[in-house]
């Protein structure tokens, strides 16, 4: 398999991309943050009871601030394509794996807000990793505003994307840079 | 449902080397679904074996959306009602994979005074497992009311 994929190129393209300021699907819902809490046992009534919210500090049921994404995207049903920055990046392989996240919260998100994103490509680069020695990586940066214009989080998030091994098997130089490592 | 009755920590009350003894969770296939339902996350490197497999790893390992949840419930439920989660950074160094039981805890490195008369505390708090260690290192910083707020 030749590889004439060229990573220069990409980076000329795509860093510094946005894209559009989109919103969120639905609005922050109940049922959304239940399933949430209930996969790492999170029992919080801050996020479960609208009883107990009302009476607390934000006088209604807030999300966990870490799903504050999930809630400005469109979810996994029905299909959305989208052509913003995180999902266009050319990359060798479509196996991915999320590394790094780093993410500022400013606001609380209560439901029935309604949040939008805006992401950034800010890096894209080549770095080996023991699967593929020419996986490549991007980071990107995520604004995210709630239905008032507030900024309410930033997120900013490095994924690689690596090919098979059968792949990489049939990627001569590939083969070659493995064995010099 | 039984909820945790969550307790106000005041930042007068913290100091540096407090540990955050945190919780542990079995990575049941129960866990796994419970994974997939919570993040709605369908990559299938996160629940088919064989497809993860194909891609050169191990098994399945659990995804992003779930690890955040683990270490966000952690600091929400240390820092109480009236605290606020202002970062949380974290990375997914090696896998926790089924079967494994990961420990999510923590420790308090700094506490200074911040803005609008909340304190500013700074603790690094990770994910581990028995098969690798510590997995997921992360680090966070919370705000906390004044006792005298």
């Amino acid at each position: 398999m030749s590889d004439d994929y060229d990573i220069e190129a990409v980076r000329k393209e795509w860093i510094g991309t946005k894209s559009e300021l989109r919103a969120g699907r639905y609005p922050v819902e109940y049922d959304p943050i239940r399933r949430h809490c209930q996969m790492v046992g999170d029992t919080n009534p801050l996020f479960l009871d609208p009883e107990y919210a009302a009476a607390g500090k934000w006088g209604e049921v807030v999300a966990p601030p870490v799903m504050v994404d999930y809630f400005a995207g469109n979810g996994a049903w029905p299909r959305m394509e989208e052509a913003d920055a995180t999902r266009g990046v050319p990359t060798r392989g479509d196996r991915a794996i999320n590394l790094n996240t780093d993410w500022e919260f400013l606001k609380p998100i209560k439901v029935g807000d309604r949040l939008s994103r805006q992401t950034e490509v800010v890096d894209v680069y080549e770095k080996p990793i023991r699967l593929d020695p020419k996986a490549v990586w991007t980071v990107t940066e995520t604004s995210i505003y709630n239905q008032d214009g507030d900024l309410v989080a930033v997120g900013r998030n490095t994924l690689l994307r690596h090919r098979t091994p059968e792949e990489v098997a049939a990627d001569p130089e590939s083969q070659q840079q493995e064995a010099a490592r | 449902m039984t909820m945790t009755e969550i307790k106000q920590r005041h930042w007068e009350d913290v100091s540096v080397d407090e540990l955050l003894d945190g919780y542990s969770l079995e990575l049941t296939w129960t866990k796994m679904a419970e994974q997939v339902s919570g993040s709605q996350d369908f990559y299938p490197v996160h629940h088919d074996p064989d497809f993860a497999r194909a891609g050169g790893h191990e098994d399945i390992f659990y995804n992003t959306g779930f690890t955040r949840a683990a270490l966000c419930r952690l600091l929400t439920d240390w820092h109480g009602p009236q605290g606020w989660l202002r970062k949380l950074s974290f990375q997914m160094r090696k896998m926790h994979m089924p079967d494994d039981t990961i420990r999510v805890k923590g420790t308090v490195t700094a506490v200074r005074e911040g803005e609008d008369g909340m304190g500013e505390v700074d603790i690094d708090l990770w994910i581990e497992n028995d098969r690798v260690g510590i997995a997921t290192p992360a680090e966070a910083t919370v705000l906390l009311p004044r006792s005298t707020g």
